[in-house]
């Protein structure tokens, strides 16, 4: 199975606190994986360590990107990161507050803007209003659509439901669904594991910064492991 | 004359205040697109206009050339040069605020050391002026210059153009996105690193615009521009560093007050002071700004980290260093009468450095202002010792130096008050607030000069004797210090310096030992100041410049200010450089030093920098091992198929 | 398991109100941290957790209620001062002085905390660095060493002054599963000596292994009556 980022060894450190354990992860291209973990179990860590916002203070980062080779981008920048195609959604602070709706699209071409339009339609009549001024869900909207529609071949959504209606998570899923299908990889960080449509292909169960769980959602169920 | 004199005074003053805008406009945009407040703003207006008056006197290349070349690449390329080769890399570690400051003041004192080192400290009159102050027919009768009315165009320019990218280009919405949050903007992709060299370009620009308008009204040397670009820094700090509409208002209306309070002529003694205080309105205005609580509520919020490399050293370097101090201060003993007279203010200088490390060194607290009290401790040594006290007889120096000390020792209150609540940038703005308005309104002014006796008699007129009587006052300053950094009272201030909020929970009175650690530094400083002006048998306000003060915190930091040997190797280090070489050396060498250090010494871990961690197994098990109950790591067929095919046997 | 004697202390809070602007984040909250118990406090993100432990500390003032130190009122005394009468805490972010040494950490404590003439602070220094196991590292600096050290360190610091309450933001974050073990084993033991201790934790499993009682929080409230379990000690 092809390979689009992994960890390897990761050691992640907060001042004197080390948050990542050297943690070894993989996440399959093409694929929709799953990091499960109670707070501070180091989900969002990771998710900063993949996309270069966080440096390792030690191991690797290695891109493949659908090639069978890897290339070690522990030492690149975050924006040379996302350059390569891969976008970051973090939990919190995920918009910039003095720009407006408009701006944050302004990035996308003209198609991609249409379609984060579609995906969400609530957002048109916000598209002059200055992203700070929103509520916590449009915000998460305009995030959301920024990324989703953009050209990244790698997403990573560090809890993407945070603010939004049931329904609207459900709109998400179903675009996640369909880009999965068009071979790009996502990867969410939850706190608990969803079912049905939502349900990941690969589940990752982060606690204290080590990995203690790595498979398929079926085989978590009785393992004693629980991420909730 | 048809206009009232106030109106002529006011369009003179808007001179004045357009030249603080321009400046003032560079530091807000540079801050807001890099988080820096470039303290050697007044270094690059000062070596632009060097530059200026090179091409054009020296060289005698045309004009409008010369100015092209001057403020659009010499300046603008000195900015992104300070980016590229200083503050990326700070900023890429996320390097606390005091390394970023004494890397700022790395840049500042590197420049000022090279202008002196070119031009030589000699004042020069001719530097070239940019607009002519043709005179203008307005409405109403009223006297405005061609030069007022540029400077002024200029100002609304520039601020509104940078309103206008701000707002409707594609660099500015990505300007905004890196000032909103430049870890959100690098996740979109956006290059945050250019933006801080467009930031460091403009802010340099502007800096070399002020320095080459200001500096025709001025006499030319490297010291008085940039201290008065420095003091321009009001106007941003008024401003929060944040609205530039707020900066350029604030620095007309500065300016405008400035030159209306010429006009006004109280009876009495009040005149002196109504002068000193219209002469050095900014000065006042930054002492203001650094102290109105909420003004810089983003940058007061950065919590200070302690400086990397002001650990103790290692027993065997402190001895290697201990025994070069030693032979530093006592070689001169053995010097011939006039060689000895150039080395005299090496041991007094270094109690004023002293005074460093116990304020930074040892508290932790920046404080740029030490050169203040130590000017003070001169004056007021001299006030004793010439009678100039109302109610206190002539007093011998002898006396008169320990009772200087006495009396300025309180004074250090005036900082360290402020200093309970602020740190980082602002408490060091606030320290070099303070020190700059010292020496403009108590050096500076004859009133308080006049009378003051310097002069040694009896034994201290003897060099070789003095020169005895500064070490040994050296010497129990050293042990005292030792005594305050090896008990009690010193590990309460490693524990303040390194974490205050721990400080605190640990009992510590964190608020009084502030009070303490910068009463002891006046103390030092000014029993070091005293020494200088006997030294010197003259009070020099020169000597106190409060550019010598930035250049003494980045000679100490750059010597270890970790340590007292520091103080007096840095001391040392100054003393004979400047004896042995031209003006400008010294500084030149400490920039150097400073910059150099930014880039080799490796901050610990614990500061966040990333760094292997050592091995746990290597340490000692702290605590009773119970067995090992948790749960084996459980891998799927998939998740163990994942594991193995990329890291081999690492599970 | 060791020789010291701790006096414990009865932390009370009664009816604190903190607002922040117009946000309430402590709504008349009350609790008791009794001696030779572990109390953990438990909840969501943004419950106000941090803030009632920050009032209980001193490092903020609440605009209402009391707290009490064995019945002494304590609500106008700053930190440091709590700190002298026997309220140690730790911090979430490890805090402790990377330029000085482990054992000079400790004698900070010691000294300022515990009100001890440098001379006298050698007992206690030396003897928390035992039970903590700390000895061979006393005179390395308290810089570059692993969390799980550095935690047992900042942990010392409050020890040595021989608090008669222990308050814990979070004490094991940072750590791996062997060293919150040893956190676990060490607080249970400190506690059976009689001292009070106060736990800020997110880890409900972990809480559940080691507190005595539990409370929860939610908008700035304590949701639920003292949750009190039997254990096993």
């Amino acid at each position: 199975m092809a390979v689009e980022i992994a960890l390897s060894q990761a050691r992640v450190r907060y001042g004197p606190l080390e948050a990542l354990h050297g943690v070894d992860l993989g996440i399959p291209a093409g694929r929709r994986t799953m990091l499960l973990g109670r707070n501070g179990a180091g989900r969002s860590t990771v998710l900063h360590a993949l996309a270069g916002t966080e440096p390792l203070s030690g191991g690797q980062v290695l891109w493949y990107g659908g090639e069978a080779d890897a290339r070690d981008i522990t030492g690149l920048g975050a924006y040379r990161r996302a350059r390569l195609g891969l976008t970051l959604v973090p939990a919190e602070r995920a918009v910039f507050p003095s720009l407006s709706v408009a701006d944050h699209l302004s990035w996308l071409d003209d198609a991609a803007r249409d379609a984060a339009l579609d995906l969400f339609p609530e957002l048109r009549r916000l598209l002059g209003r200055s992203a700070g001024t929103l509520s916590g869900g449009e915000q998460q909207m305009v995030a959301l659509a920024a990324a989703l529609a953009g050209p990244s071949r790698l997403l990573l959504l560090d809890e993407l439901g945070r603010g939004l209606a049931a329904p609207v998570v459900a709109r998400v899923h179903g675009a996640l669904a369909a880009a999965v299908a068009a071979g790009r990889t996502v990867v969410l960080a939850e706190q608990v594991l969803p079912s049905g449509p939502a349900a990941p292909d690969l589940v990752y169960v982060l606690h204290r910064g080590s990995v203690v769980f790595a498979g398929e959602p079926g085989e978590l169920e009785g393992t004693g492991i629980s991420a909730g | 004359m048809a206009t009232p004199l106030a109106l002529d005074l006011a369009v003179a003053g808007i001179a004045v205040g357009s030249a603080a805008a321009l400046s003032g406009i560079g530091l807000v945009v540079c801050y807001r697109a890099t988080g820096v407040l470039n303290l050697a703003q007044g270094a690059v207006a000062m070596v632009t206009a060097y530059a200026l008056r090179e091409t054009v006197v020296v060289w005698h290349w045309p004009r409008p050339l010369a100015i092209a070349c001057c403020l659009l690449l010499f300046a603008p390329g000195l900015g992104v040069l300070m980016d590229v080769a200083v503050f990326r890399r700070l900023q890429r570690r996320n390097a606390g605020t005091a390394e970023t400051l004494v890397a700022g003041l790395g840049v500042f004192v590197l420049l000022v050391g090279g202008a002196a080192l070119l031009w030589g400290l000699t004042p020069l009159g001719d530097a070239p002026v940019l607009v002519p102050a043709t005179p203008l027919v307005a409405p109403g009768g009223l006297r405005v210059t061609l030069d007022t009315v540029v400077e002024l165009g200029t100002v609304l320019v520039l601020a509104a153009g940078v309103g206008a990218v701000n707002r409707w280009t594609r660099f500015g919405t990505t300007l905004r996105a890196v000032v909103d949050n430049r870890r959100l903007a690098e996740l979109a992709g956006l290059d945050a690193d250019e933006v801080s060299s467009v930031g460091w370009a403009f802010g340099a620009f502007t800096a070399g615009l002020t320095g080459v308008l200001l500096a025709p009204g001025l006499r030319l040397d490297p010291y008085g521009l940039p201290l008065l670009v420095m003091e321009t820094m009001a106007v941003a700090v008024a401003a929060g560093l944040r609205s530039l509409p707020l900066t350029v208002v604030v620095a007309l209306a500065l300016g405008v007050a400035q030159s209306e309070l010429t006009a006004l002529h109280p009876a009495g003694g009040n005149q002196a002071l109504l002068q000193a205080v219209s002469a050095n309105l900014f000065v006042l205005a930054l002492v203001a700004a650094a102290l109105l609580p909420g003004r810089l509520a983003s940058a007061a919020t950065t919590q200070t980290m302690p400086l990397p490399g002001d650990r103790p050293h290692s027993a065997l370097v402190r001895r290697v260093l201990l025994t070069a101090c030693a032979v530093m201060l006592l070689g001169p003993l053995a010097l011939r009468g006039v060689d000895l007279r150039s080395l005299l203010p090496g041991p007094a200088l270094a109690l004023v450095l002293l005074s460093l490390v116990v304020v930074t060194g040892y508290g932790g607290q920046i404080s740029l202002g030490q050169a203040g009290y130590a000017g003070l401790g001169a004056l007021l040594t001299g006030a004793l010792a010439g009678g100039a006290v109302p109610g206190v007889p002539p007093l011998p120096a002898p006396l008169a130096l320990p009772l200087a000390v006495l009396v300025a020792a309180p004074f250090g209150l005036l900082v360290g008050w402020p200093a309970i609540r602020r740190r980082g940038l602002t408490l060091a703005l606030t320290t070099f607030a303070v020190g700059t308005a010292m020496s403009r309104l108590v050096f500076q002014q004859p009133v308080l000069t006049s009378g003051l006796r310097l002069d040694r008699t009896g034994a201290w007129g003897n060099d070789r004797v003095f020169y005895a009587v500064e070490l040994v006052l050296l010497g129990v300053a050293l042990l005292l210090v030792r005594a305050l950094h090896e008990g009690r009272i010193g590990r309460a201030l490693g524990a303040m310096r390194d974490h205050e909020p721990a400080a605190y929970a640990s009992g510590v009175d964190v608020p009084r030992l502030k009070l303490l650690a910068f009463t002891a530094g006046a103390a030092f400083a000014a029993l070091g100041g005293g020494l200088l002006g006997l030294g010197a048998q003259a009070f020099d306000p020169n000597a106190f410049d409060p550019i010598l003060g930035l250049l003494w915190f980045a000679a100490v930091v750059v010597f270890g200010a970790g340590s007292a040997s520091g103080a007096v190797l840095a001391a040392v280090a100054l003393t004979t450089l400047d004896a042995a070489t031209t003006a400008g050396v010294s500084a030149a060498a400490i920039g150097v030093l400073a910059l150099l250090r930014g880039r080799f010494t490796s901050p610990t871990a614990t500061r966040g920098q990333p760094q292997t961690r050592p091995q746990p197994q290597s340490q000692p098990q702290p605590l009773p091992e119970r067995p090992a109950e948790a749960a084996e790591v459980r891998l799927s067929p998939l998740g163990r198929r994942l594991a193995s095919q990329r890291h081999g046997s690492s599970r | 398991m060791s020789p010291r004697g701790a006096r414990g202390a009865q932390l009370s809070a009664h009816g604190l109100v903190r607002r922040f602007g117009g946000v309430i984040a402590l709504d008349g909250v009350s609790l008791e941290v009794p001696p030779g118990r572990i109390t953990a406090l438990t909840g969501p993100n943004g419950a106000g957790k941090s803030t009632l432990f920050r009032c209980l500390s001193g490092a903020e003032r609440p605009d209402a209620g009391q707290v009490l130190l064995d019945g002494r009122d304590i609500t106008r005394l700053p930190e440091h001062t709590r700190a002298r009468l026997g309220l140690a805490r730790t911090f979430q972010q490890i805090a402790v002085f990377p330029g000085l040494s482990v054992a000079d950490n400790l004698r900070v404590g010691a000294e300022q905390a515990g009100r001890r003439p440098s001379k006298e602070a050698d007992a206690p220094v030396a003897r928390t660095l035992r039970l903590l196991g700390l000895d061979q590292l006393a005179d390395l600096p308290a810089a570059d060493l692993p969390t799980g050290t550095l935690r047992l360190v900042e942990l010392g610091r409050a020890l040595a002054a021989d608090p008669g309450v222990l308050l814990l933001d979070e004490p094991a974050a940072g750590l791996d599963r062997d060293e919150t073990e040893r956190l676990v084993l060490l607080l249970t033991a400190l506690a059976g000596d009689g001292l009070a201790v106060l736990l800020v934790e997110h880890d409900r499993e972990l809480v559940d292994r080691i507190a005595d009682s539990v409370h929860t929080m939610a908008a700035g409230r304590l949701t639920d009556g003292e949750g009190s379990r039997a254990h096993g000690r």
